[in-house]
């Protein structure tokens, strides 16, 4: 590891990593718009300019070049020498900051960017308290670049993050720089918008307030917000996001920097895809039917109820004829406590792993700019070599719920073999756990289930087997849960509860716990210790590094 | 969770030893005295009790701290912006906004909503200092009253109406802050 001096410190930091990167690594607060490690460098926003030693060219001595060079694009090199603790650095930042606030418009009161703007933040900690501008501002409207995009020209800083992503992560490069000097802008080309798969990553990337989020935008002010540390679930990837959240709902989701599995981006269909949580038709109470009555049991007596049920059918007709569907939405928690129940209740019960949805093919990225406006073309890399997948299976878990019924043992169907054996009546009573946002009760599904005596339906939405359902339990959404998922590659993923469940119900892993004869309350880590010693792969878990590799 | 603490990182601190006439009760005496004076000197007694509703006080309008009003700009509409300053900063968390895109063109962000709870309140101005528009301002007003909580949640409607019903009392503080 190469050791350099930073301001008269000896530091270590990683190989080939600039200056810049080393420094914010070992905390330094080094000023920078244009850099980001997971972008191309272009040293254009001058805010990282440092002094460093180099050989005087008469006498070859080293000693403080006159001229600063900037920190992003200098490589760290055993033995150098920089300083950021200077007055001539301290006073490049601060005309920096007078040139980027010249035309700002100053409007941090109805900006969404406001506590967390680095144009805030740098303006307080290296700029100047006035500014010596005497003519009026350049009044620059907002433009709509993209269906849910807005790009507020008069508060950019031209860092061309944006514009980088664009042509290096997506692939797409709808976005482009116009006109030159002071009169640069960011802007689109005619007819084709910014309507890439993961544009809502360029409000992330953006470190002003430019380019914002329509979905979000004005809802919230920032500091109000609460991150949870979550899991995506919306593809097999399980990019790392935390969900942002108050006053019990989600506004807004955003990637963590997760190395290997979504680096620092995550796509829209997941970043946007949070809306069913607040869905008002969810399930959110449990019934038991009785006869012709629906009861709706405490939850303290519905362990008990369900208990007696399912034994009562294992006694009359046997064992074999229970089964138990597992989606592929649960957790690798919950799924292991439902299959240790529906065991415990009948030991020659059937497993069965529910359907993972799967929507068209995995998108890679970036896209060639050949294959043409909004990506859609061909030009795409393969899926190892990908900066950025967005996986064909629409679901977080499917790995992880096919792992455990395969390490349970015992009888296992298919999905479509369960469909066949229930409509041949080779069933007495199934718990089918769904939990899919989207709608996925066939109808062969429905059919099968009217040949089944007592159904139990464990999902969050409503569908045709909710009047077939001799029990409902409200599935939670997985910002109102917390557990763990095993992504495409076999990461074991753990997530948190961002949210308390909906009024009325209570989270799937505690009445599961409950089930499977444990006693207090459930917490994901206690139930993934009890399964490492059965499944060592569940000893380990995946997290993504708390510290971000960089500062924003 | 949180740290774990050490024993010296307790600090006990004793009560002070008590004297003989602390031990006796004698600084009672003291506020009795105050008492005292106050029994038996009624001229004192009258200057301080207001005969309410009828009598009322005089009040110094500019620094009163009463109930809310939101101010109108020259337009007439509403002046807030929509920061969520005044909610940020309200220590009984009786503010709640709802923002969204202003339908004036020169405006970018005004308040869908904006409910103060005046039960709620506790009256102390800071939603005041934080507004960067001065769009939010305590009047002299302090007699208010309702037949139900709810009716206590001043809507924006109701709190603009209270400045139309104050703003003679009480002129907008500094219009030229804003620009409009």
């Amino acid at each position: 590891m190469p050791r350099i001096i930073i301001d008269g410190q000896t530091i270590e930091c990683r190989e080939r990593v600039p200056v810049l990167q080393a420094a914010l690594e070992a905390g330094w607060d080094v000023p920078h718009y244009c850099y980001h490690p997971g972008l191309s460098i272009v040293a254009s926003c001058r805010l990282c300019l440092m002094e460093m030693k180099m050989p005087d060219p008469k006498t070859k001595e080293l000693a403080w070049s006159p001229k600063l060079v900037p920190s992003c694009q200098t490589p760290v090199r055993d033995g150098m020498e920089v300083r950021f603790d200077s007055p001539l650095v301290r006073e490049n930042r601060s005309h920096c900051m007078e040139y980027y606030l010249l035309n700002h418009p100053l409007d941090c009161p109805v900006c969404d960017q406001a506590g967390e703007c680095y144009l805030q933040d740098y303006s307080y900690n290296f700029g100047n308290a006035t500014s010596r501008m005497v003519d009026p501002k350049t009044k620059n409207p907002k433009k709509d670049v993209g269906s849910k995009t807005w790009l507020y020209q008069d508060r950019c800083v031209m860092c061309t993050r944006c514009v980088r992503f664009c042509a290096e992560v997506a692939g797409t490069a709808e976005l482009c720089v116009t006109n030159r000097g002071n009169r640069a802008e960011i802007d689109v080309f005619p007819g084709i918008p910014l309507e890439n798969p993961l544009q809502g990553n360029v409000v992330d990337i953006c470190p002003v307030g430019a380019l914002l989020d329509k979905d979000f935008l004005m809802r919230q002010r920032v500091w109000m917000l609460r991150s949870t540390d979550s899991v995506c679930p919306g593809c097999s990837t399980g990019c790392a996001i935390g969900v942002d959240h108050n006053e019990g709902r989600i506004w807004r989701l955003k990637p963590r920097f997760n190395p290997g599995v979504n680096d620092w981006w995550m796509c829209d269909e997941g970043r946007f895809g949070w809306k069913y949580v607040h869905d008002p038709r969810r399930i959110t109470r449990a019934m038991i039917r009785r006869g012709a009555d629906e009861e709706r049991p405490d939850w303290q007596e519905i362990p008990d109820v369900l208990r007696f049920r399912f034994r009562a059918i294992e006694q009359q007709q046997g064992g074999k004829t229970i089964a138990a569907v597992l989606s592929p939405f649960m957790a690798c928690e919950e799924a292991w406590l439902l299959a240790k129940f529906i065991r415990g209740i009948a030991s020659e019960a059937t497993l069965v792993v529910g359907p993972a949805p799967v929507v068209g093919g995995d998108q890679c990225f970036p896209r060639t700019h050949s294959s043409g406006g909004n990506g859609n073309g061909d030009g795409a890399p393969p899926a190892d070599k990908a900066r950025f997948v967005i996986r064909a299976e629409k679901c977080p878990n499917r790995r992880g719920v096919e792992r455990i019924v395969e390490r349970m043992g015992g009888a296992r169907l298919s999905f479509a073999e369960f469909i066949d054996a229930a409509g041949k009546g080779q069933f007495a009573a199934a718990w089918i756990s769904g939990g899919s946002p989207t709608p996925w009760v066939e109808k062969p599904l429905v059919q099968a289930m009217g040949k089944v005596g007592f159904v139990l339906l464990h999902d969050i939405l409503p569908s045709d087997l909710l009047p077939l359902a001799g029990a409902v339990l409200p599935a939670c959404a997985w910002a109102e849960r917390e557990g763990s998922f095993m992504n495409h590659t076999g990461l074991v993923q753990p997530f948190e509860a961002a949210l308390p469940p909906p009024e009325g119900a209570q989270r799937d892993g505690q009445y599961l716990y409950a089930l499977s004869g444990q006693v207090g309350l459930y917490r994901a880590e206690t139930v993934r210790a009890m399964m490492a010693q059965e499944m060592p792969e569940f000893a380990q878990v995946h997290e993504a590094p708390a510290a971000a590799e960089h500062a924003h | 969770m949180g740290r774990n603490w050490k024993e010296t990182d307790v600090l006990v601190v004793d009560q002070p030893e008590l004297n003989m006439a602390e031990r006796l009760y004698l600084p009672i005496l003291d506020g009795l005295r105050v008492t005292l004076k106050h029994v038996v000197s009624p001229g004192r007694r009258k200057r301080m009790v207001v005969q309410y509703p009828e009598q009322q006080r005089v009040l110094r309008t500019e620094t009163y701290r009463g109930v809310h009003r939101l101010n109108r700009d020259e337009q007439g509409r509403v002046a807030c912006t929509g920061c969520f300053m005044c909610e940020t900063a309200c220590p009984a968390h009786c503010i709640h906004i709802e923002a969204g895109e202003a339908p004036w063109p020169d405006r970018e962000k005004y308040p869908i909503k904006f409910e103060i709870d005046e039960l709620r309140c506790i009256y102390c101005g800071m939603c005041e200092e934080a507004c960067p528009v001065d769009a939010i301002e305590l009047t002299p007003e302090y007699d208010m009253v309702g037949r139900s909580r709810s009716e206590m949640v001043f809507d924006k409607e109701k709190l603009l109406a209270v400045f139309d019903a104050t703003k003679n009392v009480k002129p907008r503080k500094n219009p030229a802050i804003t620009g409009y």
